[in-house]
């Protein structure tokens, strides 16, 4: 769980926030009601996820609940990869 | 953002392969791609001879696998050749058209079509039967063209499509159009959908044929979907992923559309330099003065900073690298730089210029679009600015 939230991390800074310091976007940190990442972010996060994690996100399963935060995304792809097994 | 570019590793100069290929397409150009433009132009006659032409050449097929009847270029060698198109052809307008065809509907299949998709539209699409086109821009929805409001509804094993597209390019004289519709509007950009859509398919109309200030043997009209059936097999790509299928077709369009620009941009600044050694006023050539001189200087300067921006994307897309960041800065400047260029060549010919004849007035014209499609100046700034993360 610790390399998916960390990887995630990385994706974000890289893509949402290039020069801010990685101890700057914690685990809890607001990232769609905040504006970090707007809905066209979200989709391209969501191609990084897929492909990363081979897993399959629904438009359904897109919400604020499931990628809010890091730790919800991270829950999010456990998940889904619980169910794959 | 994506990593730093390396200009020490471009490929600035094209291999020899390569500079045949431009070669080769701008002989071509000059000797088929010409043709009656004053009169066409007015006319706003599009040329299916031309396309055909253009076909057998090879252009149609460029991006697409040899395996469905391409050439299977890498896009290098597709920017080199449409340099060398944009050199060599006074139809600007039939090189758009072109362009809409490659990257917003043969692309696209090549990239996110199923097997059986690729083999039945990629071959027609190679050799001129069919013409492509793209239908995702709608009234309410230019810039903002994730809020489109066309909406597909799944019936068991069909999608039923309603809504109305505009600035449709090739309209009137496409075989299929790739369309973008939302399954549901509350998901917004996850809920829109590509699909594969056959000109004579039930509840397809064209209707509107739209007159533009240039580009005019570019066909361009509005089409309305009316209860449109299309099978679950002709989606293009999963559900909800139709905006993935978009920025990567406009990704490919701006950098390659942006080759015609170059050769465009080159041809003005070669006839702007012959004139201004040739053009004789109060005793000197006007080349002589320094006002006309600037502005020639201006255009090479112009011409020799966008020229590494475009061969910047293909130089990234090949390697596999997102390049949405570079497509945008390429496209900002390179169409402010294209008009600006058009606008010193005019000078510089003065009121001849200014006459249609010279075709100089027409490339003008020709290039006003270039702010405003793929995306507008205001949009490519915005894209940049976002991803220095402003």
């Amino acid at each position: 769980m610790d390399n998916i939230r960390e990887e995630i991390r990385q994706y974000i800074l890289s893509q949402f926030l290039p020069g801010e310091r990685s101890a700057n976007l914690q685990d809890d940190t607001p990232l769609l009601t905040s504006g970090i990442v707007d809905s066209l972010g979200m989709l391209r996060m969501i191609g990084f996820i897929e492909q990363r994690f081979v897993i399959e996100v629904d438009a359904h399963d897109a919400t604020v609940d499931n990628f809010e935060r890091i730790q919800d995304i991270a829950v999010f792809i456990e998940s889904k990869r619980a169910t794959r097994k | 953002m994506a990593a730093a570019f390396n200009d020490s590793e471009l490929v600035s100069e094209l291999s020899e392969e390569q500079q045949k290929l431009r070669e080769g397409a701008i002989e071509f150009a000059r000797t088929e791609l010409c043709e009656e433009m004053i009169r066409r132009d007015r006319d706003e006659e599009f040329s299916r001879e031309a396309w055909r032409k253009c076909a057998a050449f090879g252009v149609l097929g460029m991006p697409v696998s040899r395996q469905y009847g391409g050439m299977g270029l890498g896009i290098m060698d597709v920017i080199a050749v449409m340099e060398g198109l944009g050199y060599g052809a006074a139809d600007q307008g039939l090189l758009f058209s072109i362009n809409a065809h490659l990257w917003t509907t043969t692309l696209p299949i090549s990239l996110y079509g199923s097997e059986e998709q690729r083999q039945r539209y990629l071959p027609s699409l190679s050799n001129g039967e069919w013409i492509g086109a793209n239908a995702a821009s709608e009234p309410d929805a230019g810039s903002d063209v994730f809020s489109m409001r066309t909406r597909a509804e799944r019936k068991d094993d069909r999608y039923v499509l309603n809504g109305t597209k505009t600035f449709v390019t090739n309209a009137q004289v496409a075989d299929l159009f790739v369309a973008y519709a939302t399954l549901e509007p509350a998901l917004g950009p996850m809920g829109i959908t590509a699909f594969l859509v056959e000109r004579d398919s039930p509840g397809v109309f064209v209707s509107k044929k739209l007159e533009k200030m240039g580009l005019r043997t570019s066909p361009m009209g509005e089409v309305i979907f009316d209860n449109c059936e299309v099978p679950v097999s002709n989606r293009l790509g999963r559900e909800g992923r139709g905006v993935t299928v978009f920025e990567s077709s406009m990704e490919w369009e701006r950098g390659c559309i942006l080759a015609n620009s170059l050769g465009m941009m080159r041809k003005q600044l070669e006839r702007s330099i012959r004139h201004a050694q040739s053009r004789k006023q109060f005793g000197k050539s006007i080349g002589k003065f320094q006002s006309v001189a600037n502005r020639i200087v201006d255009m090479k300067v112009r011409l020799d900073t966008c020229r590494p921006l475009v061969y910047r994307i293909g130089w990234l897309k090949e390697r596999g690298r997102d390049a949405m960041l570079e497509a945008s800065v390429a496209k900002l400047y390179v169409a402010e730089s294209l008009i600006a260029n058009c606008q010193d060549a005019m000078q510089i010919f003065g009121g001849y210029g200014y006459m249609v004849e010279q075709q100089i007035e027409r490339e003008l014209r020709d290039a006003m679009g270039s702010t405003l499609y793929s995306g507008t100046s205001e949009i490519q700034r915005n894209i940049i600015a976002k991803s220095l993360g402003l």
